[in-house]
């Protein structure tokens, strides 16, 4: 097929001689279309992509291109100049930089004369190229003033242009230039994915892409072909123009299990409020200018409530100042019949009650410290003796313990307690996070996108431990980016809109509206 | 039972262990065989021990700061204002000028924090500041002549001889413990380790980081307050030189020892080490006649390396 533009063959990978991230998996690349890789955590799309541009060997495979048997890259240049590139998840902008700066970074060496730098003639090249690709911005803005779509869009226009500048001016026009781009939208809000994505169709006419996701609408909305990671193995192959996928569908193939989300189809929403538990927090007149203004809401024992809204809409404004990250200007925020203050600090909030969980991981872990003491971080009133009255000794008996039932419950994977969280992998690092407010259990728990970064199947063990303390009675505020995640947790989802609230709705109204 | 086997992996992860213990026998032998008086009599032991035990109070108060991941220049700077407080008011007030100067002290250390915690500067910025109020006032309560104090009393504190060895010995010795067990079998300690590991996981975790910074801050300048008391009785008054050049040998006994200036990761415990080797060598070294000046270059180089062994390699991303 003349179509085919990349082919790699039977690809394995062993590392350590023990874990077998790759078996025989073979992908071939078309040529202007965006295929997707998925899988869930340590399947394997990571390592293929980095074998695809020179970062690791494969213990075995072969690669084509254009139908002719070429050499795995060595490097990354080696990939560059076969045309292939990557956008990295993490590696990032430098927010410093400026734009053109950002745009030829570590490409200067071209363009220097005598040691100095030509910048009429970058400032030139990085207009024509922004000019050919859409981008819109200004060169000379800084990077942090980019939104994060845009960012990502000169990332890519980066990409594009090290391959131009890898192969020569004259090959440059013959080839098309294979992006990759690993978990490109995770750091996007929803209408910053829905503008990323235009910006990639568009681009679909000269380039390929390859697109490693694990959220599944996405996959589904704009990718051409999808293939199925799961153990390093090929498990699924789907070609969208001929066939029709569901989601769930796709779902089983990626966990290899059933839907999350019909296990909790039957969860009791409505139940606090039914019961009329108490209200356990109240939230009155809050207003912060420029953010959010007169929000009114309660939120009772055992009870969810979700924030739900576009980015901006000031929903995680709210939740930062409901733990005291940040302060309101004015307003009341009442925890079990008293009034705290609105000005506050995190460890003021702890102590009347409220908690709060991120997903993510670097934020709520010591990533070097044992399960041990990330989990009685928050929990020293249990393990701690007052021998001499005023000073507390901590019991090294009853933390290890306290961490040894978490991770009997939770199913932590890791040898023992005295494991570094480092080492764990995501979803593990989850649970010990999750596992120090499930032991602390506060009056009301913030849930800031609590399942951030980790893949489908350890969402599942989040999702029973947040539902469990739920039972327990522990008051939630959900703020997060996924509509399915408020389905499943919330009893009552808030809408908002630049920073005001427009509706709230039950949980089957919610499913209703959202077409869940 | 888990099997403990000496593997390569094991000796990387151990290693801010091992280099420093087997440093110490190395210099233990070398300096013997370059000095066969070294070590070799009572005499000689009692003058290490006296040479590091104010040097070790010191720097008990300075790890605690560099495992929150800050750093305190003013330690040797408050350590001489103590020591010349004490000296300069004893002979009008007597034991009550130690209470004196250790407020003095005190204030110190709530300055340094606050300035962290509270507006944000630099500990490195902050205490390179208040260590040259501290020298100031140092020289202006002293109008910078030495202060000698003959009274017995005054120089019983640090050296009564107690089963051989003087008393500052012991002093400095329970302070040691103490900031141990501190450190290590307090939630206070765990959340200096924390501060020093996440600060953003410490916050959200409830620690109440101002209180700590502070607090922090204020026990390293209480200590180092301490030593200079210790100092001054030991060596009979205070005069302008003292601790002028112990920031650098404090700093290097402290990382010496295996704690990592990027914080989070090391201990009191393995300070001792580090005091030991540096304060070994130090006089080791003027033993077999090596100058002054030429004991600094090796303690900056020192101080270089081990800072290299030792930082956290895992979080080097992050170092600015």
């Amino acid at each position: 097929m003349q179509n085919q533009l990349l082919i790699a063959k039977n690809i394995s990978k062993t590392f350590d001689n023990v874990v077998r991230a790759l078996d025989g998996v073979t992908i071939d690349v078309r040529r202007n279309e965006v295929l997707s890789v998925v899988g869930e955590n340590g399947a394997g799309k990571s390592t293929l992509m980095k074998i695809l541009v020179g970062v690791y060997q494969p213990d075995s495979g072969e690669l084509y291109y254009e139908g002719e048997k070429i050499p795995f890259p060595k490097n990354p240049m080696e990939a560059l100049e076969r045309g292939i590139s990557i956008v990295y998840q993490e590696r990032g902008v430098i927010p410093h930089l400026k734009v053109y700066q950002f745009l030829f970074l570590g490409l200067e060496g071209k363009f220097t004369r005598l040691g100095r730098l030509q910048l009429e003639k970058i400032i030139g090249i990085a207009k024509s190229v922004f000019d050919e690709l859409g981008v819109k911005c200004d060169l000379g803005s800084y990077m942090y003033e980019l939104p994060l779509s845009t960012q990502k869009m000169v990332e890519i226009a980066r990409a594009i242009l090290s391959i131009r500048l890898a192969v020569g001016d004259s090959e440059a026009s013959k080839i098309t230039p294979i992006i990759i781009l690993d978990e490109p939208t995770a750091p996007l809000s929803i209408e910053e994915r829905d503008e990323f994505f235009q910006y990639i169709l568009n681009l679909k006419k000269n380039n390929s892409f390859i697109f490693v996701s694990h959220i599944i609408p996405e996959v589904m909305k704009f990718s051409d072909r999808i293939y199925v990671l799961r153990d390093g193995k090929l498990v699924a192959y789907h070609d969208l123009s001929t066939e029709k996928v569901t989601e769930d569908q796709l779902f089983r193939e990626i966990v290899g299990r059933v839907s999350y989300y019909e296990l909790y189809s039957v969860h009791e929403y409505g139940k606090a409020e039914a019961e009329n538990r108490p209200i356990i927090l109240s939230v009155q007149n809050l207003t912060k200018k420029g953010y959010y203004s007169n929000i009114t809401f309660g939120v009772r024992e055992g009870e969810c409530v979700g924030l739900f809204g576009p980015a901006g809409c000031g929903k995680s404004e709210i939740a930062k100042t409901l733990y005291g990250e940040i302060s309101a200007d004015s307003g009341k925020i009442i925890v079990d019949g008293k009034e705290v203050k609105i000005k506050s600090e995190p460890h003021v909030r702890l102590r009347v009650g409220i908690g709060y969980f991120s997903g993510e991981t670097g934020k709520e872990l010591f990533l070097y410290w044992p399960i041990r003491k990330n989990i009685s971080i928050v929990n020293f009133e249990k393990i701690v003796r007052k021998p001499f009255k005023i000073a507390s000794v901590i019991s090294f008996k009853a933390e290890k313990e306290l961490a040894d039932r978490m991770i009997k419950k939770l199913r932590i994977r890791a040898p023992s307690v005295e494991t570094e969280c480092y080492s764990l992998s995501g979803g593990n690092k989850q649970k010990v996070s999750v596992g120090k407010w499930l032991e602390k259990s506060p009056k009301i728990l913030i849930l800031e996108d609590p399942t951030i970064g980790i893949d489908v199947g350890a969402r599942e063990d989040i999702y029973e431990v947040l539902l469990e303390m739920k039972k327990k009675g522990v008051a939630m505020i959900l703020v997060s980016d996924d509509p399915k995640e408020y389905a499943i947790l919330c009893d009552k989802i808030i809408l908002l809109r630049e920073g005001t609230i427009q509706k709230v709705y039950d949980n089957g109204e919610f499913r209703r509206v959202m077409e869940l | 039972m888990k099997e403990v086997r000496i593997t390569s992996e094991w000796a990387k992860r151990n290693l801010n262990t091992i280099i420093p213990l087997a440093g110490l026998i190395l210099l233990l032998t070398s300096l013997r065989i370059a000095n066969p008086y070294f070590l070799a009599s009572w005499d000689s032991v009692i003058t290490l021990v006296y040479g590091m035990s104010f040097f070790m109070i010191a720097a008990c108060g300075l790890t605690l700061v560099i495992l929150m991941g800050s750093f305190d220049f003013s330690v040797p700077s408050v350590l001489k204002l103590s020591a010349m407080i004490f000296a300069v008011l004893y002979p009008s007030l007597g034991f009550l000028s130690i209470p004196a100067a250790l407020a003095v002290s005190l204030v110190f250390g709530f300055v340094n924090g606050l300035l962290l915690a509270r507006f944000n500067i630099p500990s490195f910025m902050a205490t390179l500041a208040t260590s040259m109020v501290a020298e100031g006032m140092a020289q202006v309560i002293s109008g910078g002549y030495t202060r000698m104090i003959t009274d017995p009393a005054f120089r019983a504190i640090s050296t009564t001889m107690i089963a051989g060895l003087p008393s500052i010995f012991y002093w400095s010795i329970a302070i040691w413990l103490i900031s141990i067990f501190i450190t290590m079998a307090t939630p206070y300690g765990r959340a200096i380790y924390a501060i020093g590991g996440n600060l953003v996981g410490a916050r959200l975790a409830g620690i109440n980081i101002r209180l700590v910074r502070i607090s922090v801050f204020m026990i390293c300048s209480l200590f180092a307050g301490v030593s200079g008391i210790l100092y001054a009785s030991q060596i009979q008054g205070a005069h302008m030189q003292v601790g002028v050049l112990d920031m650098i040998p404090l700093f290097a006994s402290v990382v010496v020892g295996g704690t990592a200036l990027t914080g989070g990761v090391g201990g009191v415990h393995r300070t001792l080490l580090g005091v030991l080797i540096i304060r070994w060598l130090d006089s080791g070294l003027s033993m077999i006649a090596i100058d002054l000046n030429i004991r600094m270059i090796v303690f900056g180089l020192i101080a270089i390396i081990m800072a290299i062994l030792t930082i956290d390699r895992r979080r080097i991303k992050i170092m600015k």
